[in-house]
């Protein structure tokens, strides 16, 4: 017999924030959906129950009239389902795939990290969150949109603002009015650039979105672009952060890495396991249902934690562990069903083959900096915010 | 009905009935058949449920996209004549009694 949602109010978002993995064990063993009065929403924290959701997007849809992500970035795919989300996601494919990117997108990406690990590699010391991960991801994902001129800062402060928008489920003003400045910011730097791409088809995702078999009008690009920006920067920043980080606090594990480095892959998919970049994101309730223990009705809005299905004990042994030599199981890091994270590719090349090891080949003993801890923040999007580093010059 | 035999790495066998209309993939998963992940359930994008189809059978198969060509080069298991992304083959009476082999690791 399936009971209704129970209520959890003594979770804070300054608690998920600081640290969201003893809460979502809480919410695991408590019941399939908890209510968390402070997050105002409905929170589903079980591998099982989330494989459920997005096998089935009848009964648990993307598409959102009240979207908090519609109205900071415009109707994108994110939050269209079926025929509608098909039809865009298909128009960006080709400049994701996994052959496009290892042809045309690493040797950029390569030269990407070249340059930033020269500008800091004499120093023997940096927080790599700003001198590496954060321009890394902003550079490599300008190259891919196709922009010109747009600074790795300018597109890293968007990116941030357009996150913070879509996030604010505090609603406070001032984080809404930053993401619609840097909204308007974004449609301006693809106006820039639309012609150049229209005439000169390429691997860019403008050039695939205007030369598709159905092209993009330009709101679908501003709103798909918009997303691209949130989902292309944060993620790869942080799971870059967050692999460095994982191998750094296991020096036995680092030491099988680096002696054999096609390991570096499986580094990266651990860190996306073990601190999940995207820790939750929204579904809604179409009709009145089950999931799992618990009475869904008509309407309810379900945050999706797959931060916690990551840490699923069910599912994974010692789940709080980083551990690259873990039985290997599909986790839900890059999402599920027909959401599945399109730049999952990108990121395994862009972190695991390039960024990382790149740090680890050419940083002689990296460590971490033992006067300035690192710091990790957040729940719905999560990651170190700074992580300083030494090594020897 | 369609049916179709899934064989695993170690040899071991089982024949399915297949519901016509429905993915070689969905049929796998709904019969709890080991060896298929299908992360992205069916959208061609995780390539973790790929499989090995009887090579003189090919030609009965749904054709092959250029994003499922290239996303095969990717997967876990090395990629041979017969594989297929098992999500993007459709079941018809075309493939009644044919065997798909499933990859070491997806």
């Amino acid at each position: 017999m399936a009971s209704p949602v129970p209520v959890m109010d003594d979770i804070s978002l300054a608690a998920l924030t600081a640290d969201p993995y003893p809460s979502f064990r809480r919410m695991r063993e408590a019941a399939s959906a908890v209510w968390v009065s402070d997050a105002r929403i409905n929170l589903v924290t079980r591998f099982e129950d989330i494989m459920t959701i997005e096998r089935d997007h009848k009964r648990f849809a993307s598409t959102n009239p009240g979207s908090l992500m519609n109205k900071v970035m415009g109707h994108s795919l994110m939050r269209k389902d079926d025929e509608d989300h098909q039809v865009e996601r298909k128009a960006i494919e080709p400049s994701f795939r996994p052959g496009v990117v290892k042809n045309q997108w690493t040797p950029v990406f390569d030269g990407i990290a070249e340059r930033l690990i020269d500008g800091f590699a004499n120093g023997g010391e940096t927080d790599l969150f700003g001198s590496f991960a954060a321009p890394m991801a902003s550079l490599c994902l300008a190259e891919m949109i196709g922009f010109k001129d747009v600074s790795w800062q300018d597109l890293a402060a968007w990116s941030q603002a357009l996150m913070d928008g879509v996030s604010n489920y505090g609603t406070e003003p001032d984080t809404a009015q930053r993401a619609a400045a840097a909204s308007q910011a974004v449609n301006a730097a693809i106006d820039a650039v639309l012609d150049h791409h229209r005439n000169r088809p390429g691997p860019t995702i403008l050039s695939s979105m205007l030369h598709a078999e159905h092209p993009h009008s330009v709101e679908q690009i501003r709103a798909n672009i918009k997303v691209i920006i949130g989902g292309g920067l944060n993620e790869p920043r942080d799971s870059i952060l967050t692999t460095v980080y994982g191998l750094l606090l296991n020096p036995d594990q680092r030491a099988r890495v680096t002696a054999d480095p096609k390991l570096y892959r499986t580094a990266f998919e651990e860190a996306v396991r073990w601190v999940s970049p995207i820790g939750m994101y929204p579904r809604r309730v179409t009709r009145d249902t089950v999931l799992g223990d618990t009475q869904l009705k008509q309407g309810d809005q379900l945050g999706i934690c797959v931060g916690a299905a990551n840490r699923d004990e069910t599912r994974f042994s010692d789940p709080d562990a980083y551990d690259v030599f873990r039985d290997r199981h599909a986790h839900l890091g890059f999402g599920a069903g027909p959401h599945f994270c399109a730049g999952t590719w990108v990121a395994r090349q862009m972190v695991g083959e390039i960024a990382v090891p790149k740090l680890f080949n050419r940083l002689t003993k990296l460590r971490l900096d033992e006067d300035r801890p690192a710091i990790m923040k957040g729940w719905v999007f999560r990651g170190p915010v700074s992580l300083p580093v030494r090594w020897e010059v | 009905m369609v049916k179709i035999t899934f064989i695993q790495p170690d040899g071991s066998s089982r024949e399915i009935e297949a519901e016509p209309g429905t993915s070689v993939m969905e049929t796998a998963l709904a019969n709890n058949v080991d060896g298929i992940t299908a992360e992205c359930n069916g959208s061609a994008a995780c390539a973790t449920c790929h499989a090995y189809f009887e090579e003189d059978r090919l030609n009965s198969l749904d054709a092959m996209a250029e994003h499922e060509n290239d996303m095969l080069d990717f997967a876990a298991c090395e990629r041979r004549s017969g594989s297929r992304l098992s999500c993007q083959i459709k079941v018809t009476e075309a493939l009644d009694g044919i065997t798909v082999t499933l990859p070491e690791m997806q």
